[in-house]
């Protein structure tokens, strides 16, 4: 015998399974991911009811909340300026949480993020593109966003077998980088055309979700939950391509077919949430990030709390736009952009870029 | 200076020095008052008639000036950007010096608790988002990889006060600021231009020297320091030339979008791949810059173009080419 | 050498199915990578496909695992098309190791080897007992048991390697392809993947397994398959095949073939470069 010890090595492995670990630990992670994220929530949104930037304070705020309308202004607060907007909120940032896990996954990079990669300026280049048109930014805003960021993510996609070197996860990002700088030019040059929208674009294009209503989430329900639906498809392959299209091939899947489809998806998603909010950056980024520390690499653990925790940054964001600077609020878009840099740092710093 | 020697390069070289030298009688020639070279070269030497003197000493040579010095600076910026991330899509933009240049000089006009200059904030704000980057990023790292991801995120939180800047502002606030988000050859304040003229007269040569070492550089880290190259001390070099140049070119004109990404490709074309086109780049720039501001401030006259805005429209489609062209490889 | 136990793994493998390449050409656009070859790897046998670099050995595997479509000729699986065959079903009965596979950090040999069982999934059918148990058994056949909660990160090369293999044979396929599973390991690992094909070849599976390393073959394989240029030079068992001059036509090297007087396999010995 030539190998005893490599022999033995093996047979060794052979005993009864010593009560596999297999399945409870990811159980255990998966309870975790999942309550985690729903306790935040619950915080987020209730932070999002009783905090406002105006002069309806906590307090008097949580006392209009069984209802009952005692306090008029309290409620009106409540029910119809938060209330709404913290639902709108929750959506976008479950659309753009999930999105950015696809996205990633798709591009096995973890800084494809929709902001990074020129998806959300490709959506709202397509809804400025509208305005400037005279068209009317609430009928067609979902569907020019949807393809814009459709367009936006075929050219990331595509970028990312530029030719560079090796399996540089900068490509993708530069390649972003400098699409997101060109669709700025563009809005710039549709500014300058026309003086009369640039009041509304430029108040469009910093993101933010204070006034829009349940009707504006209305316009845009179709495209989430097809979105939704297509990513629920296509998780199983998707998830299987971090191992490498080829291992992803073998174990039966069609990687061209699923990427397609997941960046249609991810078009879709990003799309109808920033037809609602504008772009609002970084959250594709800092959610998945998160999602995976709590529950590990595999896409579809990762997507559920991904799904509960883009609200939660989101609706925080929100909470902090309207703090910061009050009696005024701060734009949401940039207040996701202070978030979302340094977790952006953080990733960079990592010795190496993990790889996905 | 064996690289200079190569036929092909050589060649190139000359053919983008003619590039420069149209764009450089294009720019003297067009205009609200047509010149042919005849009448413009002379006055721009002192001779013939005095209207044609003014114009093109007083209008027109100065915006030349200004145009060319911007375009080599950031030719050769980008080249070096690109050498160092050895990646064909970065620029000196793409690692927040255009977007920290933007948001100090809209600071600056918008009134935002400052009364400095424009053009002096938006050196600033390139020196701040580039040491930002590095300090963040934590040195320039192997293959730049950390400095540009950082100095993207420096950029995107830069970009975003940007946007709250203006959303702030009143709209004519707004508007007063609107070229210094895309970059224009309109303003050029003199004291910027020398200081870009200097800078350019100390930093090109510095390139040249650097580029020589960088394309050692480019087959790996581990291959050039066999080769006797310090790798971290050229890579450093290369970044801070590469900063300087673009920081001292956008306190000029702004973000000028693309140049930096256009010029060092038009370069490679012409020159052949051989190297690091930094002569060439910067060359290609400036012709680039010229054409784009000409081109800007004659086509749609009255109405003034940024030039920004002109090079944007001719980059997009090309930047668009080179991202969908580029052959995916097959799979079921 | 006495033939290791049959491990558990063994009850799942359709020992029927029969892989069959029928004069199948593959082409990377006009080049052609493989030239009409007809190649039936025996079942329950561990097949070695060797030649020298760029011979086209990893694109018929690629051919075998329909990765890549033939240009012409058919890839038979129990005599139907591969081609046509759907693909989940087609990944339910050949299973594929890729070359230089690497997976995502952060996932442990249990995530990984439960992956081989996307095949057997669909919409309506999720993780099931079967699932569990599968997983269970491909991880006893490989010895991977004790390491199922580890990181596939924090493993050797060789047990990594092995990890991989786990997943394919959790797919509970009849047919294994695996395109040099060994090229970066050392000595002790690249023989313990051998032993692991070996045993699972025996359990009634077709193992066909793209290797650089000719001694390894020569070792290891029941059946060899030389290739070069694209087109199949010599097939046999290795003590047949496996000669000076088969050598000097492949490499170009000039070698003596000794005889392992444990083993009774050929034994390679380079001598030079032939003139």
């Amino acid at each position: 015998m030539l190998v005893g010890n490599h022999e033995r090595s093996i047979t060794s492995g052979a005993a009864p399974p010593a009560a596999a670990p297999t399945d409870r630990l990811p159980a255990r992670r998966m309870a975790a991911g999942v309550a985690v994220p729903v306790a935040l929530l619950a915080l987020t949104g209730a932070a999002s009811l009783l905090i406002g930037s105006g002069e309806v304070g906590p307090v008097r705020s949580w006392r209009e909340v069984p209802g009952g309308a005692r306090d008029p202004e309290a409620a009106f607060a409540v029910w119809h300026l938060r209330g709404p907007r913290t639902l709108v909120a929750m959506v976008v940032g479950a659309a753009l949480g999930t999105a950015g896990a696809a996205l990633q996954a798709v591009a096995r990079n973890p800084l494809a993020e929709p902001g990074l990669l020129g998806v959300s300026a490709g959506a709202s280049t397509g809804v400025v593109l509208v305005i400037a048109l005279g068209g009317s930014a609430a009928t067609l805003g979902p569907y020019a966003a949807v393809l814009g960021a459709l367009l936006g993510c075929l050219a990331a996609v595509g970028a990312a077998r530029l030719r560079g070197v090796g399996d540089d996860p900068l490509r993708l990002v530069l390649a972003g980088a400098a699409l997101s700088g060109l669709l700025g030019s563009l809005t710039s040059v549709l500014l300058l055309v026309d003086n009369r929208t640039a009041d509304e674009v430029r108040f469009w294009t910093v993101g933010g979700v204070a006034g829009r209503d349940l009707g504006a989430l209305a316009d845009v329900a179709p495209a989430l939950l097809l979105g939704a639906v297509l990513l629920l498809l296509v998780a199983r392959p998707l998830s299987a391509m971090a191992l490498g299209e080829p291992a992803a091939a073998g174990l039966g899947h069609r990687p061209r077919r699923a990427r397609l489809t997941a960046v249609v998806a991810v078009a879709l998603l990003v799309g109808g949430a920033t037809a609602v909010a504008g772009p609002i950056g970084f959250v594709g980024l800092v959610v998945p990030f998160a999602a995976r520390a709590l529950v590990g690499p595999d896409l579809r653990r990762v997507l559920v709390p991904s799904l509960l925790l883009g609200p939660v940054v989101v609706v925080a964001a929100d909470v902090v736009s309207r703090l910061l600077v009050r009696p005024y609020e701060m734009p949401l878009g940039v207040v996701t952009a202070l978030i979302g840099a340094p977790v952006l740092v953080v990733v960079a710093r990592a010795r190496r870029v993990p790889a996905l | 200076m064996s690289l200079l020697l190569r036929p092909r390069a050589a060649l190139g070289g000359a053919v983008l020095a003619g590039a420069v030298l149209v764009a450089v009688a294009t720019a003297l020639a067009v205009g609200t008052v047509p010149m042919s070279p005849l009448r413009s070269l002379p006055a721009l030497a002192g001779a013939g008639d005095p209207a044609d003197i003014l114009v093109v000493q007083r209008l027109r040579g100065p915006r030349l000036v200004a145009g060319l010095l911007v375009g080599a600076a950031l030719g050769a910026s980008g080249c070096l950007m690109q050498t160092l991330a050895r990646n064909r899509l970065a620029t000196p933009g793409t690692v927040g010096i255009d977007d920290g240049a933007t948001a100090f000089a809209v600071a600056s006009v918008v009134g935002a608790s400052t009364s400095l200059a424009p053009s002096a904030m938006a050196l600033a704000g390139a020196a701040t988002a580039a040491a930002l980057a590095l300090g963040l990023a934590g040195g320039a790292g192997t293959s730049g990889y950390r400095f540009v991801v950082v100095g993207l995120g420096v950029g995107a939180v830069l970009g975003a006060v940007t946007s709250l800047l203006l959303v702030r502002a009143p709209i004519d606030a707004a508007n007063a600021a609107f070229p210094w988000t895309v970059g224009t050859l309109n303003t050029r304040p003199a004291a910027a231009v020398t200081l870009l003229g200097y800078g350019l007269a100390g930093c090109l040569p510095l390139a040249l020297l650097i580029g020589r070492r960088l394309s050692v550089l480019r087959l790996s880290d581990s291959v050039a320091a066999g080769l006797g190259v310090r790798v971290r001390a050229v890579r450093l070099a290369a970044l801070a030339v590469a900063v300087v140049c673009a920081g001292l070119a956008v306190a000029v004109g702004g973000p000028l979008g693309m140049v930096a990404l256009l010029a060092p490709e038009a370069a490679r074309r012409v020159c052949g791949p051989y190297g690091v086109p930094v002569l060439g780049s910067a060359l290609a720039g400036a012709a680039l810059v010229l054409l784009a501001d000409t081109a800007g401030r004659t086509l749609a006259a009255p109405v003034e173009v940024p030039a920004g805005l002109v090079t944007a429209v001719i980059g997009g489609p090309y930047l668009l080419w080179l991202l969908l062209t580029s052959r995916p490889r097959r799979l079921p | 050498m006495t033939p290791p136990a049959t491990p558990p793994s063994a009850q799942a493998a359709d020992p029927s199915a029969v892989l069959r390449a029928d004069g199948v050409t593959l082409a990377h656009g006009q080049a052609i990578a493989v030239d009409t070859i007809r190649l039936a790897p025996p079942p329950g046998r561990l097949t070695a496909v060797v030649g020298p670099n760029g011979c086209g050995k990893s694109t018929l595997l690629a051919g075998l695992s329909r990765l890549h479509r033939p240009a012409g000729g058919t890839v038979l699986l129990d005599g139907r098309d591969l081609a046509r065959l759907p693909a989940r079903e087609a990944a339910r009965r050949i299973g594929l190791l890729p070359q230089s596979a690497q997976a995502p950090d952060g996932l442990t040999v249990a995530d990984l080897v439960r992956f081989g069982r996307q095949p057997h999934q669909g919409l309506l059918r999720q993780w099931s007992p079967q699932d569990q148990q599968a997983v269970d058994r491909a991880l006893t056949a490989t010895g991977m048991t004790a390491l199922a909660g580890r990181l596939l990160e924090t493993l050797s090369g060789g047990q990594r390697q092995r990890a991989w293999i786990a997943l394919t044979v959790a797919q509970e396929t009849a047919v294994l392809l695996l395109d040099e599973p060994t090229s970066a390991l050392d000595l002790g690992h690249q023989l313990e993947v051998f032993e692991l094909l070996r045993e699972l070849a025996a359990a009634g599976r077709t193992v066909v397994v793209v290797v650089h390393d000719l001694m390894l073959a020569c070792r290891y394989a029941d059946h060899l398959v030389a290739m070069k240029a694209g087109r199949m030079v010599a097939e046999g068992a290795p003590r047949e095949v496996v000669t000076p001059e088969l050598i000097r036509r492949l490499y170009g090297v000039e070698a003596g073939v000794l005889r392992d007087p444990d083993t009774d396999r050929p034994l390679v010995v380079p001598r030079g470069l032939a003139p």
